[in-house]
């Protein structure tokens, strides 16, 4: 616990800190953002695109000079993570879009980052380079080769300065193990495992064996005609490196100890809640899916989000959440619609800040809320370019459900459902945030006394 | 009757999505998929409570409206996996999920499970002109057997079956909309019968467009 921050009283202002990306419209596809991750330490800022590249963000050292002003995150290293891939067998494309990017933690100087598409996880180092060596006796300065006759003497090759060059090289390649569309990656509290769960499999790799992993969980069944749910989310403990929880589409979580069995179909603990009857409809079934489950920083707490709301599970009550929060309720009368446009398969995510006493996760027209666990408080926030001055605090929005709307009230109708925040990020010891909004990048930080 | 209508936009909804989910790139996804055979089980579900009600003081009810419900799962997950070509397992036969989701209509009516790979087999009469019967004659002539000897098993399970379709005794609801849909999708692939994403979610769900309503109709016969 991170004693005196997150805790999201009346005092606490968030301001607009900076954006990344093009104004213009008509967006290219490819620009549009897929995942955010800050780094253990919270120097590092990770997004992927759906063109399958990777921009880490920086941030720059906090100046003397201007203490109010904390600093900002720069470009650091942009890289193609994925490239469009064709499988010729089946007769597949397969996306570069990059669906999660993890951080291992720092053990050196160089950084290593995993990041995902549909079917192969890649391991980045990305490290610095600020010395050249000069002085090769084989070569001249430009690199061409010296003819050997000509060398008289023998010099030994020094290093000098030079610019900072930041470079991404693929150390490991993991491909050819999902069958199904991979939509998680977590790095195991052991630093020396990692898993990557698709629709059906969880993987378990070692990151220095590429051509082999371990399925510990395996839902296909026998006949494909009887699939009822598949694997939406998986997640490691983050202090027990043989626990990990992996959520479904029925809107059930698993918890599962590596050490009870190799292959763990069984779980260890099963946290479901009961539907309520009276919110039966239609589409209830595919709005418990849940699209994102996250472990708290302390490991004693899961939050999970479906479509409509967030919920917070203490691991040892596996019959109902301890907390739920309701995200956009007043889009239960509209799932209709939700469901012609598509946009009732959004797959939002949450996330906790550093001490677990606030949960954010991001809704439509460009709106993300933020619910405070200990006061029950909850804001909702716009990311938009209409507050993007230096410093502008965030005035909270508010959706008018039915009957007058006030001023500054935004109807349901009026509401963008272009516009969605599905990817956010919390620093991990400060109030710091990161919203994706398509493809743009929005960085705010709480208002510096 | 309203509900019945809105079932059945729904179901046609979800077959569009279906057929179209198999043209987005990266190839189908397994949860979209689920969840769309989800959504069209409950349509379906609805669909014929509705219509049972409706029917209810003419013709009184046949042995229970939902037969063994183990039925149901597997048919609608079978439409799902149909639908999701599974990966790494025998070629999966692509154009199928259209054939199958009449199945999965069919089912709850038919206490007979219908054999997959009967409808695996006719994969090459429906990949190529719909209309072009003379590739595979054989299989067509199955095709129309089976319509034929389904038809004295579907009367008194369904009922009363709605009048005034046109299509006779009902017509495969895949190569309905094969037909209905090959005009629509061949035209403009872009432009689906829905709204674009950009638009805002309605109040209350929008009339079907004339569109549609012929896609209501091929629903309505099977």
């Amino acid at each position: 616990m991170i004693p005196g921050i997150g805790t999201l009283t009346q005092d606490t202002l968030w301001c607009f800190s900076q954006v990344k990306g093009t104004i213009e419209f008509g967006t290219t596809e490819a620009d549009i953002i897929s995942t955010v991750e800050f780094n253990h330490t919270g120097e590092l800022l990770a997004t992927g695109d759906k063109g399958g590249r990777v921009v880490i963000f920086q941030r720059e050292q906090e100046s003397k000079n201007q203490i109010h002003r904390r600093g900002e995150y720069n470009v650091y290293s942009t890289f193609q993570s994925h490239e469009p891939e064709f499988d010729y067998l089946k007769s597949l494309e397969i996306e570069e879009k990059i669906n999660k990017i993890r951080w291992l933690p720092q053990q050196n100087a160089a950084y290593f980052l995993l990041s995902t598409n549909d079917k192969t996880v890649k391991l980045w180092k990305v490290s610095e380079r600020d010395k050249r060596p000069e002085g090769y006796n084989l070569k001249d300065e430009e690199g061409r080769l010296r003819d050997p006759s000509t060398i008289t003497t023998l010099r030994v090759p020094v290093l000098r300065p030079m610019d900072l060059m930041v470079e991404a090289t693929p150390r490991r390649v993991f491909a050819n193990a999902h069958t199904y569309h991979i939509n998680s990656i977590s790095v195991n509290s052991d630093y020396e495992t990692y898993m990557s769960a698709d629709d059906l499999r969880i993987n378990l790799w070692n990151f220095e064996i590429t051509n082999q992993s371990f399925n510990i969980v395996d839902i296909k069944p026998a006949n494909m005609e009887e699939l009822t749910e598949v694997i939406t989310a998986a997640e490691f403990h983050p202090h027990h490196c043989n626990t990990f929880v992996y959520s479904s589409s029925k809107g059930t979580i698993r918890l599962c100890d590596m050490r009870a069995s190799a292959l763990c179909d069984r779980h260890t603990k099963f946290f479901e809640e009961p539907e309520d009857p009276s919110n039966r409809s239609f589409f209830s079934e595919i709005i418990s899916s849940i699209s994102d489950v996250k472990f708290s920083h302390s490991g004693r707490y899961i939050m999970t989000r479906d479509y409509l709301t967030v919920k917070v599970w203490d691991l040892n009550m596996e019959n109902r959440p301890i907390e739920t929060y309701q995200v956009h309720d007043y889009l239960r009368s509209k799932l209709c619609s939700l469901y012609e446009n598509d946009c009732i398969f959004d797959k939002f995510e949450c996330v906790w800040n550093g001490s677990d006493s606030v949960i954010m996760t991001g809704s439509y027209n460009n709106f993300f809320r933020m619910f405070d666990r200990n006061t029950k408080r909850d804001v909702t926030l716009e990311a938009s370019r209409e507050n993007s001055k230096p410093r502008a605090i965030l005035k909270p929005r508010k959706v008018c459900v039915g009957g007058k709307r006030r001023k500054d009230e935004i109807s349901v109708d009026s509401l963008d459902f272009s516009k969605k925040i599905l990817h956010t990020a919390w620093h991990p010891s400060e109030n710091i945030i990161a919203v994706a909004a398509t493809n743009n990048l929005y960085i705010f930080q709480d208002k510096v006394n | 009757m309203e509900v019945q209508k809105e079932a059945q936009r729904i179901m046609t909804l979800s077959v569009w999505k279906m057929y179209h989910s198999r043209m987005q790139r990266g190839g189908l996804r397994l949860h979209r998929s689920l969840q769309l055979s989800l959504v069209m089980r409950s349509a379906r579900e609805l669909y014929l409570s509705a219509k049972v009600e409706a029917h209810e003081p003419e013709v009184p009810l046949p042995t229970g409206r939902s037969p063994d419900p183990r039925l149901h799962p597997p048919r609608e997950a079978e439409a799902a996996a149909q639908a999701a070509p599974p990966d790494g397992e025998p070629p999966s036969p692509e154009p199928m999920d259209t054939q199958e989701t009449p199945r999965a209509e069919e089912t709850p009516s038919r206490c007979s499970p219908r054999p997959a790979k009967a409808s695996r087999k006719r994969r090459s009469s429906s990949l190529s002109d719909s209309g072009d019967a003379g590739l595979v004659p054989s299989k067509k002539a199955r095709l129309e057997e089976e319509e034929a000897e389904e038809t004295p098993s579907e009367v008194p399970d369904r009922l009363q079956p709605p009048p005034a379709q046109a299509e006779g005794a009902f017509p495969n609801l895949a190569r309905v909309l094969q037909r209905r849909f090959s005009g629509l999708l061949n035209c403009n692939p872009a432009a689906p019968p829905t709204a674009p994403p950009a638009c805002e979610a309605k109040p209350a769900c929008r009339p079907a467009d004339s569109m549609l309503n012929v896609l209501v109709r091929a629903v309505v016969a099977f």
